[in-house]
């Protein structure tokens, strides 16, 4: 499986000293790690650019993509991704989470002011287990959209409630519950975190090693990245009984192999690879996902710009149609996908093959009348 | 040398072409007179037998030059059509174009010398040669009376000259100082040294104009940036220099030191405020021909001096021995500030190119930089050790677009060249790639302002469109009615039998010297015959559209368009993989191609020498009577002429609608203040037609000598013209307005044919505009025709709703999409911009279904090892078909109360690979149902015929 995929290598070096950091892969056997020549002379060619301020920001090859970028000028990302949908978006993406991350773990304070590299390189370890789950082949899409994942709960007003209570009695603005890595539920001030903390707070949550209470000390990259707030997570059984939540889409229409729908303002999604009556069609759960992940990154760099965060390296000239694009499909060989730009909502849709063309757009809209109406996101 | 102050030189008037031209199209006579006279171009040929030779014709100047001097068209008249007067700028290229206008003279004189080896075998056959005494004379005669005259103005530049920093040169070799010390590149021509040997030159022989021929890079005469290529040295420091003495000069200078340069510039300006018209005229055409002839032109190159442009060929192989500056850069260019930047990061491309083929074992494809902000793009081309880097601004061009503007660069270069290293690594090539690559970052840079001069709708032809439609693997197809294309093609192929008097192998007992492989004709642009493998006419396209031939064809301004050169087409000299004794291989010969034009003709012929013909020694120029042939077609072709400008006329095949015709609000309310656009178009379009019905009838038909029998039983004719007129006014029938007109117009145009009869079928096939009607036609019509007939209306539904269409036909290298004059008819207010977006949302398309080709191929290629598992993963981005959709509304929503009405449209590209690669892009209006749209896929087989 690995082979076939292609792989992908992370590395994390300072930007003023070129000492190598961490470096994060996968898909690569072990020894055939990049050796540090490679690293250095990576390194070395954006750093002759950025002295004549010529910033080198991506190259490809014909089966690799390279993308670099300095934060705050003192940190060196640089990947490497062999992956068939790779492109300067995604790994953009993965740039950015994957220093949101470095933040959220040691804080802004401890990145931009090194002292001791040895230091660092050690407290690094602690962001491995949440990088790699970004390097990972990926069912979710919530690294893409920068948008937190959400899953609808019966019941909701009673674990509100209790949501609410809970908080309240740990002394805290900000609580929410989780199921299955997604958001179930959150109480109002939790909302008003940025998009990215959100994320990478359920991300982080998914990584950590099943524990019935854990407290763990966060930095949050866009709210305070200097303050250390701290993190419960509570893992409460009598409501995991409760939390068995239908799987979304049942109310999909046949066809449809996996969706995702992003509620623009609310910077929430909602998505699955595996809705109902869907299984055993075409492609399997992974594949789905890599295809849609594909199909999003796609659609958002060409048709459908993204009013909040512009990927970095947009080309100035893919924004420029004089007209705005309201939906989008694609007919491949083993599937079709549809995507529909709303002014709420965003829905990209994977097909089976075998649904006709013309179809895809009735089926589209019907799809998202009925996502929104459960108003789950 | 004398310095006159303003010294003036008359411009010179001579017709276009030969003297052909007035005797039809009877190529025995037209080659019977060249023979007396001699070709204008063959002066501009060059040492290594390359000619690129462009005359303009200009009809404004015409009558205007008549007026000016009775005593020109009495001249005239004996050697050029009268109506033919021409003004012939200087048309030289290339090396050429840097000799000033005084040599004219001397190439008069020149061409003694160059003619026995021109057209020994001319000579020899009988006929007077190429003989120009009496020629010359005449020509001088018409040079004194001439419109243009030039100006001859003064500069003065001061340069820093350090005589101590000379390079030490080898033994025995002479510096030059010239070109050591201040950067200033003269070659003392060939040319005038051979008519200076003979005295005979009437500037006096042993001073020989310093003409700047090139700047040497980073000299000091580089840095002034007032030096210009093409201006003549005449002082230094107040000293009068010239060839003779300059070296005598310049090593007086003791020291570090100023020096002050003079320079004589030439400026061509038209005598008198009576030509103003005709300066006007020519401003238009500035562009793109300035450009063409190598001028400098500062506006232009003003424009895109900030974008950070380069192109650099470098090596990879270190050679620690020389001690040259820079040795790494083969060449590069442009020389500007944005560019230095780029230039002087050469290190990351090397370094990455090297490091991530070793690593990836991938080569090397592009790169993005933010340079001062700004996004710039640069793509690698590797060839053996040597790197091709180009780099451009993402905002002009996107990377997807860029990849396939190297590919098309190295290709073309590999045409003219043979390989990137004999072009690059040859000090003669430089200032040619220096005008090569010129053109190529104007049009990646700035195509609008190049091609608004091929069509008056330059709106609807901005970059996107430029970039989409330029960057085609194939050429823009004029689909034609069967008649035309055969007799096209008729003239093409007894071209192309090279069996005329002269070359018959009989008659002078000797091989011929070259073998026509094939030929391929342009009218405005536009290819409408081709005798040419498709890999052969991709070459020459490329090479036609890199030198701008194409849109310059598309205006009535060739005078006379010769080009000569050497080729290499890839094609015929890789051998195929199959290394097999029983294939046919290509013989090892040499190619040459020859592109003829005249008014809005253009010809490409690809001849080969040394395959079953003599071998080409040295490098032959180009041989009258292979010009002189392929004119006389072009001549002999004047005729259907008429009967294409009547295609490029007549309403689409099929039919297209204009987006402002789906906003009926805006409709209305255009309606309430003005005739609305839509009907007065209406109304120009019944004014016109029965007109070029009528000319339909007689002119093309008597021009094209058919017997009149084929009018009259000409079931194809009507069948061919039925649809076209009724599918212009199929979708006006959504109009109610229109209906009403119709009915006029088909009383009209019946009260006008005097023999109606005809007509009035005609009308009866419009009415309906079921294609199915005309079942009892089918049978008299062609295969093709008939297909023309289903593709009338290509959306379903009662109202045509179909915008635009791009068709492109991998295979034999050709794409269909509606004619500048088919646009034009239907412009409004948002369907320009539309059409922008459709091009634009095509490239996008486009560049997913490349990546799919591209997949295709590689699993193509490995489908002997892999293994099913490997094929499965990457299928889901073989992407079929992609379409999208926008929305729009008016601009100028003036009503403040009301929401502006929205009109959506689709735009759907739909990639074929069996049974064979076809692209096919469609912009049509949401109402459609996407049944249609198959429909619509299908038809379009129709299309290419």
């Amino acid at each position: 499986m690995g082979e076939d995929e292609g792989s992908i290598t992370l590395l994390c070096l300072t930007a003023s000293s070129g000492v190598p950091l961490f470096c994060r892969s996968r898909g690569t056997p072990s020894k055939h790690q990049l050796p540090f020549s490679v690293i250095g002379s990576l390194n070395g060619v954006h750093m002759f650019g950025a002295n004549l301020d010529v910033l080198l920001a991506a190259t490809c090859t014909a089966n690799t993509r390279v993308a670099w970028r300095v934060f705050h000028n003192s940190i060196t990302l640089i990947v490497l991704s062999s992956e068939e949908g790779a492109s300067d978006f995604t790994l953009g993406r993965l740039l950015d989470n994957a220093f949101s991350t470095m933040v959220l773990i040691l804080g802004l304070e401890e990145l931009v002011n090194v002292r001791n590299i040895e230091r660092l390189k050690k407290d690094l370890r602690a962001c491995y287990k949440l990088i790699d789950s970004f390097l990972g082949p990926l069912e979710k899409t919530g690294d893409l959209t920068q948008c937190v994942e959400c899953v609808p709960v019966p019941h909701g007003p009673v674990l509100q409630e209790c949501l609410e209570a809970f908080a309240g009695a740990a002394e805290s603005r900000f609580g929410c519950l989780l199921a299955g890595g997604r958001l179930a539920l959150a109480t109002d001030p939790w909302w008003q975190l940025a998009p990215q903390e959100l994320l990478l707070l359920t991300w982080l949550v998914g990584v950590l090693p099943p524990h019935t209470t854990r407290d763990y000390p966060v930095y949050l990259p866009h709210g305070s990245p200097t303050l250390v707030p701290r993190f419960w997570k509570p893992l409460l059984e009598p409501l995991q009984a409760c939390v068995r939540p239908p799987p979304p889409g049942a109310v999909l229409p046949p066809g449809v192999l996996a969706f995702l729908l992003v509620n623009g303002e609310q910077r929430s999604s909602l998505s699955s690879v595996q809705p109902p009556g869907s299984r055993g069609e075409g492609l399997s759960p992974r594949g789905r996902a890599r295809a849609l992940r594909h199909f999003y990154a796609l659609v958002t760099t060409c048709y459908f710009p993204w009013e909040g965060s512009p990927a970095p390296l947009q080309e100035p000239f893919q924004a420029g149609f004089p007209h705005r694009a309201q939906h989008c499909y694609v007919v491949s060989a083993t599937h079709k996908a549809y995507a529909i730009h709303a002014p709420q909502h965003q829905l990209f849709l994977l097909l089976a093959p075998n649904v006709p063309t013309f179809a895809l757009r009735p089926l589209a809209t019907r799809a998202l009348q009925r996502l929104t109406e459960d108003a789950a996101c | 040398m004398a310095r006159e102050p303003a010294a003036r030189q008359e411009g010179e008037v001579a017709g276009g072409g030969d003297s052909s031209s007035e005797s039809g199209s009877c190529s025995a006579s037209c080659s019977g007179d060249s023979d007396e006279l001699e070709p204008e171009w063959l002066n501009s040929v060059q040492k290594n037998g390359e000619l690129f030779y462009l005359e303009l014709s200009e009809d404004e100047g015409e009558t205007l030059l008549q007026d000016s001097s009775s005593e020109v068209s009495a001249v005239n008249h004996v050697r050029f059509r009268e109506n033919e007067a021409e003004v012939i700028q200087e048309g030289s290229q290339k090396e050429r174009k840097y000799e000033p206008r005084l040599k004219k003279f001397t190439k008069i004189f020149k061409k003694k010398n160059l003619l026995p080896k021109q057209s020994g075998k001319k000579g020899t056959g009988g006929g007077n040669g190429h003989s120009s005494g009496p020629t010359s004379i005449l020509k001088h005669q018409s040079t004194q009376k001439g419109g243009v005259t030039i100006q001859q103005r003064y500069k003065d530049v001061c340069v820093y000259v350090n005589p101590k920093r000379l390079p030490n040169a080898g033994a025995g070799e002479k510096v030059k100082l010239l070109e050591a010390l201040v950067g200033i590149v003269h070659q003392s021509s060939w040319s005038s040294r051979k008519a200076g040997d003979q005295n005979r030159n009437n500037k006096g022989n042993n001073e020989e104009k310093l003409v700047v021929h090139g700047l040497v890079p980073g000299s000091s005469a580089i840095k002034t940036g007032q030096i210009l290529i093409g201006d003549a040295l005449i002082a230094v420091n107040d000293v009068d220099v010239n060839a003779e003495n300059i070296e005598r000069v310049l090593s007086c200078i003791p020291g570090p030191m100023q020096v002050t340069l003079t320079f004589e510039t030439s400026v061509f300006e038209h005598e008198g405020t009576s030509q103003q018209r005709y300066k006007q005229a020519q401003s238009i055409m500035n562009n793109l021909v300035k450009l063409l002839w190598g001028e400098d032109n500062m506006d232009l190159q003003l424009a895109i001096q900030g974008m950070p442009h380069i192109v650099m060929y470098l090596t990879l192989k270190l050679d620690s021995e020389t001690s040259k500056d820079e040795q790494e850069i083969l060449y590069h260019y442009p020389i500007s500030e944005a560019s230095q930047k780029l230039k002087s990061v050469r290190g990351i491309f090397l370094t990455l190119c090297d490091m991530l083929e070793n690593v990836t074992g991938a080569h090397i494809i592009s790169s993005s930089l933010f340079l001062c902000g700004k996004l710039v793009q640069v793509v690698y081309c590797k060839e053996s050790d040597k790197l091709l880097v180009i780099g451009l601004p993402a905002e002009s061009v996107p990377l997807s677009q860029l990849r396939n503007m190297i590919t098309d660069v190295v290709r073309t270069l590999r045409f003219m060249y043979g390989s990137l290293d004999s072009a690059f690594c040859q000090v003669e090539n430089i200032s040619c790639l220096d005008h090569f690559f010129n053109l190529f970052f104007q049009r990646a840079i700035q195509p609008a302002r190049l091609n608004s001069n091929a069509s008056p709708s330059v709106q609807q032809y901005d970059n996107c469109s430029a970039l989409l439609l330029d960057n085609l693997p194939a050429v823009r197809w004029l689909t034609l009615p069967e008649e035309i294309k055969m007799e096209i093609d008729t003239a093409l192929s007894d071209l192309e039998a090279v069996d005329f008097a002269e070359l018959s192998e009989d008659y002078y007992d000797m091989r011929r010297l070259y073998i026509i492989l094939g030929s391929c004709l342009f009218y405005k642009g536009y290819l409408i015959g081709n005798h040419l493998p498709k890999e052969d006419l991709i070459d020459i396209a490329l090479y036609s559209r890199h030198y701008c031939l194409l849109p310059l064809a598309a205006e009535q301004r060739i005078g006379q368009l010769v080009i000569w050169r050497e080729v290499f087409p890839h094609h015929h000299l890789e051998p195929s993989e199959a290394s097999d004794v029983t294939v046919y291989r290509e013989p090892e010969a040499r190619y040459f191609l020859l592109i003829v034009g005249l008014r809005h003709f253009m010809l490409c012929v690809l001849l080969e020498a040394g395959g079953c013909t003599s071998k080409a020694i040295g490098n032959p120029g180009p041989d009258c009577i292979y010009v002189d042939q392929v004119k006389a077609t072009i001549l002999h072709l004047e005729g259907v002429e008429s009967s294409i400008e009547e295609r490029l006329e007549s309403p689409s095949v099929p039919c297209l609608s204009c987006a402002d015709w789906f906003l009926p609000a805006s409709r209305d309310k255009l309606e309430s203040f003005t005739a609305p656009p839509i009907l007065s178009k209406l109304q120009n379009k019944i004014a016109t037609s029965p007109t070029s019905k009528r000319t339909l009838f007689s002119d093309s038909s008597l021009r094209t000598r058919k017997p009149s029998p084929s009018r009259n039983s000409g079931g194809s004719d009507n069948g061919s013209e039925g649809p076209e007129e009724g599918g212009g006014l199929n979708p006006l029938a959504t109009l109610d307005q229109v209906q009403k007109h119709e009915r006029k117009e088909s009383q009209g145009s019946r009260g006008s044919e005097g023999s109606g009869s005809l007509f009035k079928v005609n009308k009866k096939k419009q009415i309906l505009p079921n294609p199915f009607h005309l079942g009892n036609l089918k049978k008299s019509l062609s295969e093709k025709d008939m297909e023309l007939c289903n593709a009338i209306k290509l959306t379903s539904g009662p109202e045509n709703t179909l915008f635009h269409y791009i068709s492109l036909e991998t295979m034999q290298g050709i794409f269909i999409t509606p004619t500048h004059k088919e646009v034009q008819q239907l412009s409004g207010s948002i369907h320009p911009q539309l059409i922008k977006n459709f091009h634009r949302c095509c490239l996008s398309i486009r560049s997913i279904f490349q990546q799919t080709i591209m997949k295709e191929k590689k699993k193509n290629s490995d489908s002997g090892s892999n293994s099913e598992s490997r094929k499965a993963s990457s299928d889901f981005n073989l992407v079929r078909e992609h379409g999208v959709l926008f929305e729009c509304s008016p601009d100028n929503w003036i009503d403040q109360k009301k929401t502006p009405p929205t009109m959506a449209y689709w735009v759907v590209g739909r990639l074929f690979l069996h049974p064979k690669p076809r692209e096919f892009y469609v912009c049509f209006h949401d109402s459609v149902t996407e049944v249609a749209v198959e429909l619509a896929f299908k038809l379009s087989f129709g299309l290419a015929t």
